[in-house]
């Protein structure tokens, strides 16, 4: 139908960015940030789970200190957003080091486990320093974010600036998959001992990814203080750190640019069904086990499955 | 051990026509909990031979190629590899150096084409890091690209070339466990240690497989291979016969089979 059915795709993304703004009404558009924070954070649990496979159940632990650092920064010390949002990236990084190099000597269920413990601690911290965090009352008054001197103080204006940075982060994610790390990291997942044996440094691979899984949560966390003004702690719970999970496993864990969908899904789907009243989450639980069960390769899986059998046809 | 352990780089050259020894273990031993598997176990591997490994089930033939390429540390006795103590050294410390080896079952990164298999072989003789890779440096560019070239080069010359972009996972016992051979080839080992690699394998695969043992092996390959298979073990050139843990003879295929006591423990006749 299409000659270029990646170049139509790319078109009508463009212009869906372009347009959105002026026809979806203010809670969608809202709805669509949000997405767009939950792609960030789900793109660095999607690289682990995806190309190392390593199953990250504590993403909330990097998102809300991200948060907490920009929430800090910018209100208490003073600091303009991008030193903030750096800082808060470059703590994250080094907890992701320190916590990453012991529990990546784990595998399976047992590193999940840990990831899962990182997260709930992070959770209780969050919740007991609140001379740092606000506790329960959080922290509010963090200014919106500025770009070249033009406030981001709408939904609309901070959608125009989300949605490229995304594209921008999974095109850097894409040209890391399709790397030479990229090879090892998926060489690792899919044959432990045969990657090790042709000399990839598997724990040092796994540890560098831990780091930039936790640096793209921080970033998240920072972009979504900002687009609020308001942090606190029910924002970083384990069930946030699930739904970041769910953002590449409802896409297709291989897929990169599928994290756009997934996390679309994760956004939109608890919205449409808000509308069928109490029974909206329950509805939104057995649409995700349906999706699991019926695709499990995922959304974008369920496509290239598709044009498999359109192709035979 | 009779064989001269090499010293230098230097050595290593102008003994290569010698057979000096290029992979050794000396006096290992190795228990799991209360289980001695191997005992003193002293094997050599002469440089561009051929050397087999044979042994009833349960003799310790795998643990032997574990501690050899570092999976296992041993209890007692060393490993050596080219003039170096290798016994503390890590997996890929040895891989570096030029120690590969291969799996009983074909273990091919199954999610990934043929094509990026070989590249993954090609993993430790190029530098690219994650920041290069993620901002797509000329360098890094420049370097996939001769990944990419090197493994097609290689897929040509194992006859895997119209599989290059087939999910490896997809593939029969046989083109796996050549794929698995290329991808260990591409970065030039000195030494290609097989772990039973005619198993599952038919006649007409077992075929191809000594043909590419055989040619590797002229081209100044070292093999030492590990198999149950009386037929393959015809291309060694000396064999070393494990019973138990320990080694019980030594010497060529037909000297080991004239050996009283291995065809009381394993020939069975």
């Amino acid at each position: 139908m299409f000659p270029h059915p990646r170049l139509a795709i790319a078109t009508a993304s463009v212009l869906a960015w372009f347009l959105l703004p002026q026809v979806l009404s203010l809670h969608y558009l809202d709805v669509l940030n949000f997405a767009a924070i939950l792609a960030i954070g789900g793109l660095g649990v999607g690289l682990l789970l995806g190309q190392c496979g390593i199953v990250n159940l504590g993403q909330a632990a990097f998102y809300g200190c991200g948060a907490y650092v920009t929430a800090y920064g910018t209100t208490v010390l003073g600091w303009p957003a991008l030193p903030s949002l750096v800082f808060g990236a470059v703590i994250s990084g080094g907890l992701a080091a320190l916590i990453g190099f012991p529990i990546l000597r784990l595998s399976g269920f047992f590193l999940a486990l840990a990831t899962l413990a990182m997260g709930s601690i992070a959770g209780v911290l969050f919740f007991e320093w609140d001379w740092l965090t606000g506790g329960t009352l959080g922290m509010g008054g963090i200014p919106k974010l500025s770009l070249l001197g033009f406030e981001l103080s709408t939904p609309g204006r901070y959608h125009y600036f989300i949605w490229p940075l995304v594209v921008l982060l999974l095109w850097l994610a894409r040209n890391l998959v399709d790397s030479r790390p990229g090879l090892a990291m998926r060489a690792m997942r899919d044959a432990a001992p045969a990657a090790e044996v042709l000399a990839v440094d598997m724990h040092g691979l796994k540890t560098a990814m831990f780091v930039i899984c936790a640096v793209l949560g921080s970033v998240a966390g920072s972009l979504f203080a900002h687009y609020v003004s308001f942090v606190s702690v029910q924002s970083f719970t384990v069930e946030k750190s699930i739904m970041f999970l769910l953002v590449p496993v409802v896409a297709g864990v291989h897929s990169v640019f599928g994290i756009v969908i997934g996390a679309l899904f994760v956004a939109l789907v608890p919205e449409l069904l808000s509308g069928l009243g109490d029974m909206h989450q329950v509805l939104f639980g057995l649409v995700l086990v349906l999706v699991v069960t019926v695709v499990p390769g995922g959304l974008t899986g369920a496509f290239k499955q598709f044009r498999l059998i359109r192709r035979g046809r | 051990m009779s064989a001269t352990v090499l010293t230098s780089a230097e050595d290593l050259q102008a003994s290569e026509q010698q057979g000096a020894v290029l992979l050794g273990m000396e006096g290992v031993a190795q228990s799991f909990g209360g289980l001695q598997v191997l005992r003193n176990v002293n094997i050599d591997v002469p440089q561009g031979r051929i050397v087999g490994l044979i042994g009833p089930n349960g003799s310790g033939k795998t643990t032997c190629f574990s501690i050899i390429s570092g999976f296992l540390r041993p209890n007692a006795g060393r490993v050596h590899f080219a003039g170096d103590d290798v016994t503390a050294w890590s997996i890929q410390q040895r891989s570096r150096a030029g120690l590969v080896r291969t799996f009983q079952t074909p273990k091919v990164f199954e999610h990934m084409t043929v094509l990026e298999n070989l590249m993954v072989g090609d993993y430790k003789s190029t530098h690219t890091g994650i920041l290069g890779a993620m901002f797509r440096t000329p360098g890094a560019g420049a370097e996939l690209s001769a990944m990419r070239e090197r493994a097609k080069a290689c897929a040509e010359r194992f006859g895997l070339a119209k599989l290059l972009s087939t999910r490896a996972g997809l593939l029969p016992a046989g083109q796996r466990r050549v794929v698995e051979l290329a991808r260990a080839c591409i970065g030039n080992p000195k030494v290609l240690l097989l772990d039973e690699p005619s198993s599952g394998l038919n006649s007409e695969e077992i075929e191809t497989l000594r043909h590419w043992i055989v040619t590797l092996n002229r081209e100044g390959l070292t093999v030492f291979l590990v198999s149950h298979d009386m037929g393959l073990m015809t291309v060694c050139e000396k064999v070393h016969v494990l019973y138990f843990g320990e080694v019980i003879a030594s010497g060529s295929l037909a000297e080991v089979q004239a050996d009283a006591r291995v065809c009381e423990a394993y020939l069975g006749v």
